[in-house]
């Protein structure tokens, strides 16, 4: 489950892995991986803030917040520090699963993602594919052979600056 | 007892005309299954055994060329003639099967041997099956195409691995005329067009003669090897085909003269996927998708070797079949 999630926020998953990991997504337990992956990514990139001393700013940040539905004396001024923890990953929790359950689980979505990914690797460009592997590929085609030899042009086409022999 | 037997009777009748009702009901889709296989059928047969000459344009992304071409059926052969008009002169000549590309701004001649795969392929049961699974065929809007009227029809992929494809044909004689392919968003990704072509037209043997000498000299010839004839056991295989594609090659191809390539060729009876695997031991290849003349293609290296994956599929399509090449 783990691998499949860090490889999900990768991009590296095929279309029957990802809906895997998507259904995975809703247990909880996955759902912190998730968040817990996303902090380390953010961190290891400097993107994102890992928010130091957010915990401790969160317990005093509570303490001096009113309490409407209980108003009861406090019997401590401060929050135990376990509380304030709890109230963190609690809080934590509650936005990754927000996250998760506002993620359109619409075919349109992923292939929004896939398209990106696409999109995103394409201006490299990393290599160009020899015309001997175009013309290999041309005559297995079905389409080839509706076509006649139209498609040939896609070898030879001058468009692409990888046509040249 | 006749009234028994009269009950019987008229109980086999009913359930007679039941399966045949029922069977009327179920026409409707089964006849669209064998439709796309028969389509494909009578648009090969277009394309093989008309003469046609036109012009024709090519487009891929922002991309438009224009080129002549000449198609010529003569007795049970095919010769075909396409120049482009734009940009540095390519000829490909197609005759006897063989395919002869020219280059000759850089004095080349790429030579594409005669395969089996000439003879018309006929769509196996298993691909039929699969058209008719990942595939919705229907008949579109009637349209006018280089001035003829045409009828337009659509493979409409059911997931998302495969591309949608539009096709019109000649309404009189069944020639595909124009040819579409569109991603998940109905963008054109590629298309191909007469802008006009005479169809049934008089065309003799001169207008399909290469401009060239077969090998002219001074130039380099560059002739791919017969991978189909030697055809065998590679020693590779794709273990995560996408549902729908089955295996129509599987064999060694030369390479620009020497290299020894293995090359797997996957179908769904509409597009084609090639698997290239190609011993490498140079400097690790650096992998990652491209698109190159109207194909999306995805290489990466497994150990020595440098696999490249190429098809008018989605890039996910690709990359599914990539991941998963091993040796057997």
């Amino acid at each position: 489950m783990r691998e499949h999630i860090s490889r999900l926020m990768d991009g590296d998953l095929d279309d029957a892995e990802c809906d895997a990991a998507c259904r995975d997504l809703k247990a909880t337990d996955a759902v912190a991986v998730w968040v817990s992956y996303h902090m380390i990514g953010d961190a290891l990139r400097r993107s994102g803030s890992p928010m130091p001393g957010f915990a401790a700013r969160f317990a005093a940040r509570l303490d001096t917040e009113p309490t409407v539905l209980a108003p009861m004396p406090r019997q401590s001024n401060r929050l135990p520090l376990a509380w304030a923890v709890a109230a963190t990953v609690a809080a934590v929790m509650v936005v990754g699963w927000a996250a998760v359950s506002t993620l359109d689980p619409q075919p349109t979505a992923v292939a929004r993602a896939r398209e990106a990914a696409t999109v995103r690797s394409a201006p490299g460009n990393p290599q160009s594919v020899s015309p001997d592997y175009l013309l290999a590929h041309q005559e297995f085609s079905p389409t080839t052979q509706i076509q006649g030899v139209g498609p040939y042009l896609r070898p030879v086409s001058s468009g692409a600056p990888d046509a040249r022999p | 007892m006749s009234v028994g037997y009269a009950l019987t009777g008229a109980r086999r009748s009913f359930v007679r005309a039941a399966v045949v009702a029922l069977a009327m009901l179920a026409l409707p889709r089964a006849a669209l299954a064998g439709d796309a296989s028969a389509w494909l059928t009578r648009a090969a047969t277009a394309a093989r055994q008309l003469n046609y000459v036109g012009t024709i344009v090519y487009q891929h992304g922002a991309y438009s060329e224009t080129s002549r071409l000449v198609h010529l059926y003569d007795l049970g052969e095919e010769f075909d003639k396409l120049v482009n008009l734009d940009g540095p002169a390519r000829e490909v000549i197609r005759s006897h099967g063989e395919v002869r590309c020219f280059y000759p701004d850089a004095k080349v001649v790429r030579v594409e041997p005669r395969t089996f795969r000439n003879a018309f392929p006929s769509v196996s049961p298993q691909q039929q099956k699969a058209l008719a699974e990942f595939y919705e065929f229907r008949k579109a809007e009637t349209a006018r195409v280089a001035g003829l009227e045409t009828q337009a029809w659509v493979f409409e992929p059911k997931d998302g691995l495969r591309y949608g494809h539009k096709f019109w044909t000649d309404i009189a004689t069944g020639l595909i005329v124009k040819a579409r392919v569109v991603d998940e968003r109905n963008g054109v990704l590629e298309q191909f067009a007469f802008s006009e072509v005479a169809i049934g037209a008089k065309i003799d043997r001169d207008m399909v003669k290469p401009t060239y000498p077969p090998t002219p000299s001074g130039w380099r010839v560059r002739r791919s090897g017969q991978a189909e004839a030697d055809s065998k056991d590679t020693g590779w295989t794709a273990t995560r085909i996408p549902p729908g594609f089955v295996k129509i090659v599987d064999g060694f191809r030369r390479v620009q003269g020497t290299r020894q390539v293995a090359h797997l060729v996957y179908s769904d009876g509409l597009v084609a996927v090639s698997v290239f695997v190609e011993p490498g031991g140079g400097a690790p290849h650096p992998g990652g998708f491209s698109a190159q003349n109207g194909l999306n293609v995805f290489s990466r290296q497994v150990d020595e070797n440098v696999v490249t994956v190429l098809g008018q599929v989605p890039a996910v399509t690709l990359r599914q079949i990539a991941n998963s090449v091993a040796r057997r």
